[in-house]
């Protein structure tokens, strides 16, 4: 028996049954260093790159649904993008809950961060920082989901209980109440600006003007100006050629404020993952040409508007790196901030390198002059519209009729900002004028629904119903 | 009388061969004598005697002298099977004393299949055990024991060779099986415990007898092709499609008629070969004997490209080194080798427009972007580009030590280990074949794995018999420890010389990339097992098993897993001695509990993932990024499986019929079922846990029909039949149960509800096509187009939602069956076997994978909706938006009957063989699935799947029917 008895003291011990997970750090194994905070937050940063967060969905809920652009590619290729161009969707709209998932996945990685982080010992003043750019992120992603739906479950800690795994929506004030103290909190601590090997995190700039941009959206104007007028005062200088701002050279440039930081890495194409550019570069040459510009967009530039070659590729046009858009190519128009010259690597797939600009300090300059005109601040208002519009080389602004002016700022941000981070259709949906804008347009916007898209009705079903649909849908 | 010398032969009466130690008695007597290892006897007896030949497992036979000298003599087996030995877990028993449902299939059987994997051999041959394969070389069929015993996971039954755990049994040679055991009832499976809630196939090989060296050749060579090709829509037809969608969606570009037509599956499939050689050599004396065989494999795919390449070579020896010693080993070697296809390739000849040509005018690959309609691949390039080889060797064996003492108990130790290596190596050219099929820079990736199980079991053994009282007695121990590990590099640039210069050394060392994954778990079993016989009338199995694994947080990582099983032979009562119309009658009932450890490691552990994705760019340089962003449950019970079995066993018809039926009831609870899980926590949108419970209840049926041994016409029929319902009995209900794809955008196909079997399809009924504008109007989907879907409006609110979805199929077939036949007439023998699945739904995603110009099928063509009144049951050729939602014109009758093997023979006479000094010679002519009959509008109708998902057919392998001609040689 004594084989028997070996075997059964060798199986008996407890040891052999306690594995450990092979190759991945456990719970008790992360988020215990300077290190893996530093990574933690790094993973917020990638996130904004995701496929959902930066391609199709991105650009269906806030370009192609807008004036600016529409469907583009070939007529039956990736037909549904119609749905947000017409406003046709329902709540099954599977792009819906793309937006949705892909703004609440970096929500999470947010919400484990500022959990975990705070434990940890390490230096005072970078863990201080990393907390306060988790915050920034988390309050971007629930700015696109408040935007988006309306009141959307405000998810602020790693989810346990049942309640907490099934929330219901919050109310927009109470999401906006969310963003504009994560906001705060991120840029009373977040740098001005960084050492060369971390270009590209957030900065107190970019914390500021995404405040402001906030407040904009509920119209606290007095505090808009404030807010622009701080980051005006940060070392933001216009850089002279409006093109080169979407070449490569022109990343994080002077009067970048915020921008979503792509790169390709030769041999890790998981990581070269932005397809931002991709999925609008001109097709077939240098991408799959969807969220073309509009006819409408194309008119809307001002005779001499440097602008409009800049960011409207025309087809057959001759780029100034010397590519030829083909004749033949499937569409008329593509958007020329998204494109990247033919010269550059293709090996992971089309542009997979190029930033997305979503802060520049023409947007906040522009948000000044709104702001300004709001509060009947007309020489700050026109101050900051022909700063920009120097740079287009176009002739100053002079008329101070509030009402007119207003137009004329609105005008001005659409054509400075066209195609470049999707806040037409939100810009005009805040502006009061969707319906009649779109409506002109003959899309089919129903005023009273389509200013916010349905809640996924998948994501409702697995609430149980908890979650409730917005009106119409 | 005097008596006189009597010389003979016994050989057995099927196969020919020689019967060793064959009682030969002259009846009336207790003389006698027994075959020698080549089945000859000599024995004196009176001229007008009769002799009586007894084997164990074969009918005894009585023979008069008549004043021969020379007696030859066959024997056939034992048509009631009672007394035949079956594989139990850890040890054998005499198929009357098994109180389980256990269906045991021989190698001989297996052989006469000319199947490439053992597993496929059994499809139609055992009651309740549903197979269902697929047309890849060298991929594993998917079996379901009694239908779906677990939702995630593996829900593959537990392979045991030789006592060996094994995860498939693609490495093992059909024909070094001596028998298959498929063990169904939880009596039976629970002695393997936490493994066997998915049932349990045990593979016996073959093992040497003592005697004169046996030599047996077997080769076939032939060819496949594919039955049931689907035919898509030609250019003309597509073109035609095209221009109907253009115009419904307002776009003014029309295509021309008259492209010439490319038929891709004719560009990517082929009429494939097929050979297969195998040697076998056999024999020992009292004290040592062996088993040696080799094989050699070469089988196409139908897809051109594919090859599998298999050897295998597998030694086996025993020792007899005392009387109460035994020491012995078995390992089998298998080499593999496949030249594998790109993963896409069929899907990408069914999705390219039919006008794409194969090659433009200038040589160069058919370009999709030339013709402007879609992101298509030329899937002749793709094939043509893809350039990967994938090897194998795995070394699967055990060795073992047995000791027989104190005259009843036998301790026996044994030790398997299951080792593989393998690796693939891919190399992507730097090529520009189309403006979607090009690299700027070529791209070698190559893998290597190695898994390395051990498995360390000890028993005890007590077999005693006092009076009427038979039992034995099993206790054992068991740990295992599995550990796999994978590393697969990849780096740019390596030159494109040959494959001496697939090494990373000559890429750009710049972009050498590393991926490393492993997994390690172990277990621990303490067992025991009591067989109780009362004079061979009541019969009693019980066992216990304590279960232990590493896959479960250590507060509820142990489990017991009883049985019990009765049996009653009715025929062996007094009051049914003196009948004569039932031979044999068993009755007999079981329960058990069953565990399921094959699930994903890591499920209640939260990891963090430093996954690619999360990489950060800051100034330019990546740095390393990683979070947690999966849902773990707070703890991981262990999913059960309870198992009720009634089945009785009868003989009737002098021996000639013989019928099985059971009936069962097998509840799953606590069932680990990954669930879709609200996105707003940002965890990965679903989670696995205990979150469901289900039942598979169902009654089996077989009968096999012998005719008498002896004649020069024998022939034997078998049929068997399953019917099994699955229905979801709990599932947590603030966690929610969709599952599925296949539909396009993200669409949910299934559902696994209370009360539906599980993995419904879910989606909406279709009432018809809306035919005009006219319809649309006032209707309840406002949105709609003439030739799209109408459909149902189930609650009647006159709005189309999602509320209007209902369960519109069941992917878990209803009814299996199998007839299987064999004929023998003179030295011909034939083989029929029958196979067939009925009452079950496809879910044809194939035909809504549009996102947009795809190919449409010739039966698309043929029914589509062009134009008021032309078709109320297929849409337009604008097939888009709420059309593609799941719904029941994608759901297709799943049912097929099948001839699965058609078996010609012929044996030369053995008065030509024996000249030639060998034994015997048999030629055969073998057809395996040559017709296949179904409704269903694609390759096949074979279509597995994991349970919550199965039955969608996204372009699955073709089956093809193979045609062999074979020859078998025994020297």
């Amino acid at each position: 028996f004594s084989i028997l008895a070996l075997g059964g003291l060798y199986s008996c011990k407890e040891e052999f049954l306690d594995v450990d997970p092979q190759g991945k750090p456990e719970e008790s194994e992360f988020f215990v260093n300077q290190e893996q905070a530093v990574m933690g937050v790094n993973s917020i940063y990638a996130q904004l790159r995701a496929w959902p967060v930066a391609a199709f969905a991105h650009l269906a809920l806030t370009t192609i649904a807008s004036d600016d652009a529409e469907k583009g590619s070939t007529p039956g290729d990736a037909s549904f993008m119609n749905d947000f161009d017409n406003f046709t969707f329902t709540s099954t709209q599977f792009t819906l809950n793309d937006y949705w998932s892909g703004q609440y996945a970096g929500i999470n990685l947010s919400n484990q961060v500022l959990t975990r982080v705070p434990a940890i010992t390490m230096d005072e003043s970078l863990k201080a920082r990393l907390l306060a750019e988790a915050k920034f992120l988390r309050a971007y992603y629930y700015f696109n989901l408040v935007r988006a739906f309306g009141g959307v479950p405000l998810v602020t800690k790693i989810p346990e209980t049942p309640e907490e795994l099934n929330p219901a929506r919050a109310t927009a004030e109470e999401v906006y109440a969310l963003i504009i103290s994560d906001l705060t909190d991120a840029s009373s601590v977040l740098p001005v600006s960084y050492d060369a090997a971390n270009v590209g995190r957030a900065t107190k700039g970019a914390a500021l003007g995404m405040l402001a941009k906030v407040k904009m959206y509920q119209k606290a104007w007095p505090e808009v100006l404030s807010l622009t007028e701080q980051v005006m005062a940060l070392p933001y200088s216009l850089t002279p050629d409006y093109y080169q701002i979407f070449r490569f050279a022109g990343e994080n440039n002077a009067e970048s404020i915020f921008e979503v930081q792509a790169e390709v890495i030769p041999g890790n194409c998981d990581a070269s993952n932005s397809q931002w550019a991709e999925v609008q570069g001109a097709r077939p040459q240098f991408g799959w040409g969807f969220s073309i510009p509009t006819t409408d967009l194309d008119n809307a530039f001002e005779a001499g508007d440097v602008r409009k070659d800049a960011t409207i590729l025309y087809r057959g046009e001759v780029t100034p790196e010397g590519d030829k858009i083909s004749e033949t190519a499937d569409n008329p128009r593509y958007n020329q901030k998204a494109y990247v010259p033919g010269s550059v690597a293709k090996e992971c797939g089309y542009a997979k390198g190029q930033n997305i600009r979503i802060m520049r300090l023409t947007e906040v300059l522009l948000m000044h002059a709104e702001a300004a005109n709001e509060l009947g601040q007309t020489d700050k208002a026109l101050s900051s519209l022909n700063r920009v519009r120097e740079r287009a080389k176009l002739d100053p602004i002079t008329i101070t009729d509030q009402a007119q002016l207003r137009n004329i700022i609105w005008h001005e941000r659409r054509v400075e900002m066209a195609l470049e981070n999707g806040d037409r259709f939100f810009d005009l949906v805040r502006q009061g004028r969707a319906a009649e804008v779109f409506q002109a347009l003959g899309k089919n916007f129903t005023p009273g629904k389509n200013e916010v898209y349905a809640i996924p009705q998948n994501q409702i079903e697995l609430s149980g119903g908890t979650l409730t649909q917005n009106p119409g849908y | 009388q005097d008596a006189v010398p009597i010389t003979g032969r016994v050989t057995d009466a099927k196969t020919g061969e020689a019967l060793i130690a064959v009682s030969v008695l002259i009846k009336g007597t207790t003389n006698g004598a027994q075959t020698d290892v080549e089945g000859n006897f000599t024995v004196n007896a009176p001229a007008n005697a009769t002799l009586v030949f007894s084997y164990i497992g074969y009918q005894s036979q009585e023979v008069p002298v008549n004043n021969r000298t020379s007696i030859n003599v066959q024997l056939a087996t034992d048509a009631t099977q009672l007394n035949e030995v079956v594989v139990v877990g850890y040890g054998t028993q005499q198929k009357r004393d098994v109180t389980g449902s256990i269906t045991s299939v021989k190698g001989d059987e297996l052989v006469k299949q000319s199947s490439q994997n053992p597993v496929s051999s059994i499809q139609g041959r055992v009651a309740g055990v549903q197979i269902t394969n697929t047309g890849t070389p060298g991929a594993s069929p998917q079996v379901r024991i009694r239908g779906v015993g677990s939702a995630q996971g593996g829900v593959e039954p537990l392979y045991v060779v030789d006592g060996t755990f094994v995860p498939d049994l693609s490495f093992l040679n059909p024909a070094d099986i001596e028998s298959m055991e498929v063990l169904k009832d939880a009596s039976s499976a629970s002695i393997y415990g936490v493994r066997a809630a998915n049932g349990v196939v045990l593979v016996t090989t073959r093992k040497g007898k003592a005697g004169a060296p046996r030599i047996n050749y077997n080769g076939f060579a032939g060819i496949q092709k594919v039955t049931n090709r689907l035919e898509m829509a030609n250019a003309q037809e597509y073109a035609t499609l095209v221009n109907e969608k253009f115009e419904a969606i307002e776009e003014p570009r029309r295509l021309p008629l008259n492209s010439p037509s490319t038929d891709w599956y004719d560009q990517v499939l082929r009429t494939a070969q097929i050979h297969n050689h195998q040697l076998s050599m056999s024999g020992g004396t009292e004290r040592i004997t062996y088993n040696f065989s080799g094989s050699y494999l070469n089988q196409q795919g139908i897809v051109k490209k594919n090859d599998f390449e298999r050897i295998t070579a597998r030694l086996q020896t025993d020792f007899k080194v005392t009387n109460n010693i035994k020491v012995g080993y078995n390992a089998i070697f298998s080499n593999i080798k496949t030249d594998t296809i790109p993963s896409g390739v069929l899907y990408q000849s069914y999705v390219a427009p039919s006008i794409l040509p194969v090659r433009e005018a200038n040589g160069r690959y058919g370009d999709p972007a030339n013709i402007n309609l879609g992101n298509f691949s030329n899937p002749k390039a793709s094939l043509d580009w893809f350039n990967q080889v994938n090897r194998s060797q795995r070394l699967t064996g055990n060795v073992f030590g047995e000791l027989t003492f104190l005259k009843d108990f036998t301790f026996r130790t044994s030790l398997g280990i299951n080792y593989l290596v393998s690796d693939y190596r891919n190399y992507r050219s730097r090529d520009s074949l189309t403006s979607i099929q090009f690299a700027e820079r070529s791209l070698l990736t190559k893998g290597n794995y190695k898994g390395n199980s051990w498995l360390w079991e000890n028993t005890l053994t007590y077999n005693k018999e006092i009076g009427a009282n038979r039992f034995t007695v099993l206790l054992g121990i068991s740990s295992q420890r599995d550990r796999w590990e994978e590393i697969i590099g990849t780096i740019n640039d390596v030159p494109n010389n040959s494959e001496a210069s697939y090494y990373f050394g000559l890429g750009d060392q710049e972009t050498a990339r590393i991926q490393n994954n492993g997994d390690l778990y172990t277990f621990a079993s303490y067992f025991g097992r009591i067989n109780y016989a009362f004079k061979d009338k009541y019969l009693v199995t019980t066992s216990l098993r304590y279960d232990g694994s590493s896959k479960f947080p250590s507060d509820n990582r142990f489990d017991i897993f009883p049985s019990i099983g009765l049996g009653w032979m009715v025929t062996e009562e007094p009051f049914m001695k003196n009948q004569t119309a039932i031979n044999n009658l068993k009755v007999r009932a079981s329960w058990g509990k069953l565990g399921n450890s094959n699930i994903p490691s890591n499920v209640f552990n939260q990891t963090a993932n430093l996954a690619p994705g999360y990489i950060a760019f800051f100034g330019g340089i990546p740095y390393t990024g990683g979070n947690f962003d999966q849902a773990v449950p707070p703890t991981l019970l262990w999913e059960v499986v309870k198992e009720t079995d009634l089945g009785f066993e009868m003989v009737t018809l002098n021996n000639r019929l013989t019928i099985e039926a059971d009936w069962y009831d097998k509840r799953t609870e606590d069932a680990i079922f990954r669930v879709p899980f609200l996105s707003s926590s940002g965890l990965g949108g679903s989670i696995n846990g205990n979150f469901a419970s289900f039942k598979n209840t169902g009654v089996e049926f077989a009968a096999n029909w012998n005719t008498e041994a002896t004649s020069n016409f024998r022939y034997n029929v078998g049929f068997n039949v399953a019917y099994n319902r699955n229905e979801v009995t709990n599932i947590d209900t603030f966690i929610p149960q969709y599952g599925g794809s296949g539909g396009v955008a993200g669409n949910l196909t299934t559902i696994s509800r209370l009360g539906d079997p599980i993995g419904s399809f879910y989606g909406f009924v279709v009432d018809g096509v809306y035919q005009t504008e006219q319809e649309v109007t006032g209707s309840a989907q406002p949105a709609a187009k003439p030739g799209d879907f109408r459909y149902r409006d189930l609650n009647n609110d006159n709005v189309i939602d999602n509320r209007d979805r209902t369960i519109i199929g069941n992917p878990n077939p209803r009814f299996i069956y199998g007839i299987n036949s064999g004929f023998n007439f003179y030295n011909f023998d034939l083989q029929l076997d029958i196979q067939g699945v009925a009452g079950v739904e496809i879910y044809n995603a194939n035909k809504g994978n549009r996102f947009g110009n795809e190919n449409y099928t010739k039966d698309f063509f043929d029914n589509r909706w062009h134009g008021a009144g032309t078709s109320n049951s297929y849409p337009s050729a604008d097939l888009s938006g709420i059309n593609l939602d799941p719904n029941s014109w994608y759901i297709e009758n799943g049912d097929y009957i099948r001839i699965r093997n058609l078996q010609v023979g012929y044996t030369l006479p053995t008065t030509l063989t024996g000249k030639w000094k060998i034994q015997s010679i048999r030629f055969y002519a073998n057809a395996q699935n040559p017709v296949t009959l179904f409704k269903y509008n694609g390759f096949t109708p074979e279509v597995g799947g994991p349970p919550t998902n199965a039955g969608i057919d996204l372009n699955v392998y073709p089956l093809s029917a193979t045609y062999n001609f074979g020859v078998n040689v025994n020297f």
